[in-house]
């Protein structure tokens, strides 16, 4: 066989690089359809609003009531935080097969407690906040239980997988010379789990944010709904007083967290280049020990009451069910439509973020104008980019695709800068070295190695938004999400119960499917050593 | 070119003809890593010029690319990316050159599957591994394809930062033959070696102490007491 022909036995074949790049090529349609929904009018109002951030109100009341409406927002996420890492910690052990193997000898009950905690994490925290406040009424402990819920089911889970991948060699050993189950649990795992615990927990810290701002946008208390109220009253500089302060609280807050982890030597969330893990363990006390007053102080500060969550509410006068109804529901464009915008999203995030590394790499200010842009885009709830858009455009599933997709293009974006200061350092400057341009450099030799693990990621992120795609039901027709927050107004519980399960079953295909997807691009990685299953990062 | 303490090349004053072969002599931290970053285009001296065939470097970055094409680097650590096939790596070597359209049709399907062939048939390799991810390739044909990816730079000048140091002595002995094979004339070879038995078939010799050229000869006329000296201890003459 000559070389030719032995090269063309393989046919055309996409390689590595590309990979990240194909899933921009959603822009082009998009751009076609685009002119077809927007309204004309509104850039007038856009333009007064991106004016209005250089010039955000200053005005005492203002900024009195945006500090403490972010107090509100932290502490929630604080106390969410908090409370979903301890549930998590615990239903995390008791779900793992390795603890059930080693305690009982059989690992059938992990199984079952692991199908049960897909339940609540299937279910948005918007949608246990909005659930909680029809039994409870408005309280400051809604929104934490909000948080706590499905984010807890979600660490639990990650616990749980990272229990189950740690090397089992020296709890076998210890076993083996007599150590009883606990113990020796605690001893052979806990020192390799604890510093992948406290990493994936900083991540989870940043997603309670960004939570705690979103349950605000519907009005479970905080900054979010000061938020909302702003822009729907095109109070635009006031609004900016807000975002001001999020954004600064945000960023703050990763860079701490970061610091952290540096100092801390803990993975990173796609563990890529990682060497040492571990140590400060005394800091580490300190740390811990310092937040429980603290959390006690913001549990009392916003009157979070625990008890009350037991005093339900009299609920309005129930129809009786009319399953009929709710049978002829149109169910396949509901489950379309909200496929079709997450798949939208997600290609647009994952695609877009790589797309404008490339396009800005040659110059030297563009990566810090990415930063800026990524951070605009997680710091805003999704439901308030799309009401930003619906200036603009017309309410749809495009709309709402749009405001996913940019929001979890910060996400995104921001996982791909950290991670492409690890990737390819080598053979990124053997290219430039021999002269090739710097966006030629960085689609070979380092898109090449990023490919898998970012993709992969990328695949986590599509199962994000496809929980996520709820909380922009309220522009209206994308699909089960703007179904669902209908039922839950009108309290139609027949629709909304066949609703909530068609959704969780939703949610969990996806799972199924992006688990897969990320297992086999994982797999095929070249390198001994390269980024392992990693550490999900949800919300 | 300084560093954190002391200037890591001080007065250096080297002059590469075309066709020259000159092996690069020092102990570790002498300098020869930098020298060579420097020849390269990865490093700027802090003082001084950089001349490239009459001319100094280039002030704009297009022009100092045009210039970067034409000067090629064998790394220690090959630099290959692990994920495309041979192929792919050996055209990425002409980056430089071609637009857009062609480094993207490289990704796609197999270009300029001939030239790809002739340098691995040069090289003792056979042509069926085009098709191949670098990752599969063992440690010596890695070495090889680095290599043939060096040549279709079709660089004028070839810069080597201690090739051999980690290869077992056939394969640094094989590596070495095919350098100095590739640095004859018309183009040139500047490399580091970590073992100074081996400049035996190079035409020039440069001995590089603390930042300062010691010696600079044809290799025929390297004594032993100049590599003594080169190599001394602190404090030693």
């Amino acid at each position: 066989m000559s070389p030719a022909q032995a090269a063309a036995a393989n046919g055309p074949q996409v390689a590595a690089p590309l990979w990240v790049l194909l899933p921009a090529l959603v822009l082009l349609p998009l751009l076609l359809v685009l002119p077809g929904i927007s309204h004309g009018g509104g850039w007038e109002l856009v333009g007064q609003f991106a004016s209005a951030g250089l010039q955000p109100s200053l005005d005492p009341l203002v900024l009195r009531s945006v500090l403490s409406g972010l107090g509100v927002t932290m502490g929630i996420a604080l106390l969410g935080w908090a409370g979903s890492v301890v549930l998590g910690v615990v239903l995390g052990v008791a779900s793992s097969r390795v603890v059930w193997q080693t305690v009982t000898g059989s690992t059938a009950l992990a199984g079952w407690i692991r199908r049960l905690l897909a339940l609540p994490r299937s279910i948005h925290e918007l949608l246990w906040g909005l659930l909680l406040l029809q039994l409870v009424g408005l309280q400051p402990a809604v929104a934490v239980v909000a948080i706590i819920l499905p984010f807890g089911a979600l660490v639990a889970r990650v616990i749980s997988d990272l229990l189950d991948a740690l090397p089992t060699r020296s709890l076998e050993a210890l076993r083996c010379a007599g150590a009883p189950a606990g113990p020796a649990l605690l001893t052979a795992l806990g020192p390799p789990l604890l510093p992948q615990l406290i990493s994936y927990s900083g991540y989870r810290l940043e997603c309670a944010l960004r939570s705690a701002t979103l349950l605000g946008v519907f009005g479970l208390g905080g900054l979010g709904t000061e938020l909302k109220l702003t822009l729907q009253s095109l109070a635009f500089r006031e609004l900016w007083t807000g975002l001001w302060a999020l954004l600064i609280t945000m960023l703050l807050l990763e860079m701490l967290l970061g610091r952290l982890r540096q100092r801390w030597a803990m993975p990173g969330r796609l563990a890529l280049g990682q060497t040492r893990v571990g140590g400060s363990g005394r800091e580490l006390l300190w740390a811990g020990a310092a937040l429980l007053p603290l959390l006690g102080a913001v549990a009392w500060g916003l009157g979070v009451d625990p008890a009350s969550l037991l005093r339900w509410q009299p609920l309005p006068p129930m129809p009786a069910a009319n399953w009929g109804a709710v049978a002829a529901l149109p169910w396949g464009a509901l489950v379309g439509n909200t496929v079709v915008m997450t798949l939208l999203a997600a290609a647009l995030a994952v695609g877009l973020a790589p797309l404008l590394l490339l396009l800005v790499q040659p110059w030297p200010g563009g990566r810090w104008a990415l930063q800026a842009l990524w951070a605009l885009g997680r710091l805003w709830p999704p439901p308030l980019i799309a009401l930003l858009l619906l200036f603009l455009l017309q309410p749809g599933i495009i709309t709402g695709a749009l405001a996913l997709g940019l929001h979890n293009l910060g996400v995104l974006g921001r996982l791909l800068l950290e991670t492409s200061e690890h990737v390819g350092d080598g053979a990124e400057q053997a290219l430039l070295g021999a002269g090739s341009g710097p966006r030629l450099a960085l689609l070979y030799g380092r898109f090449s190695g990023l490919a898998r693990p970012y993709l992969a990621y990328g695949a986590y992120r599509a199962d994000v938004i496809l929980r996520e795609s709820v909380v922009v039901g309220l522009v209206g027709a994308t699909g089960l999400g703007s179904q669902l927050l209908e039922a839950l107004s009108a309290f139609a519980f027949d629709e909304l119960l066949a609703l909530l399960l068609a959704y969780a079953l939703l949610t969990l295909v996806g799972e199924d499917l992006s688990d897969r997807l990320r297992r086999r691009l994982l797999a095929g990685a070249p390198r001994p050593g390269s980024p392992g299953v990693g550490t999900p990062d949800r919300g | 070119m300084r560093g954190r303490r002391e200037p890591r090349l001080a007065e250096v004053s080297l002059r590469i003809q075309a066709g020259e072969r000159v092996a690069l002599l020092g102990p570790s931290g002498a300098g020869k890593s930098t020298l060579l970053a420097v020849a390269n285009g990865l490093l700027l001296p802090d003082g001084g010029t950089v001349h490239w065939q009459g001319e100094p470097r280039a002030r704009s970055a297009r022009a100092r690319r045009r210039q970067q094409a034409r000067i090629g680097t064998l790394w220690q650590d090959l630099r290959l990316i692990e994920e495309l096939s041979v192929q792919q790596n050996l055209n990425a070597a002409r980056l430089a050159r071609w637009g857009w359209p062609r480094a993207l049709l490289n990704l796609v399907m197999p270009v300029e599957t001939q030239a790809c062939a002739t340098l691995l048939q040069r090289l003792d390799l056979d042509p069926a591994l085009l098709g191949q991810p670098v990752s599969a390739l063992s440690g010596g044909q890695r070495q090889r394809v680095a290599l043939a990816r060096l040549l279709r730079q079709e660089p004028l000048l070839l810069l080597a930062d201690e090739p051999l140091a980690s290869l077992d002595p056939r394969l640094a002995e094989e590596l070495l033959a095919l350098l100095l094979a590739a640095g004859s004339a018309p183009r040139a070879l500047l490399l580091s070696l970590h073992r100074p038995e081996l400049v035996g078939g190079f035409d020039r010799v440069v001995g590089l102490r603390r930042g300062y050229i010691v010696f600079d000869q044809p290799a025929s006329s390297l004594t032993t007491a100049q590599l003594q000296a080169l190599y001394a201890e602190d404090g030693a003459p």
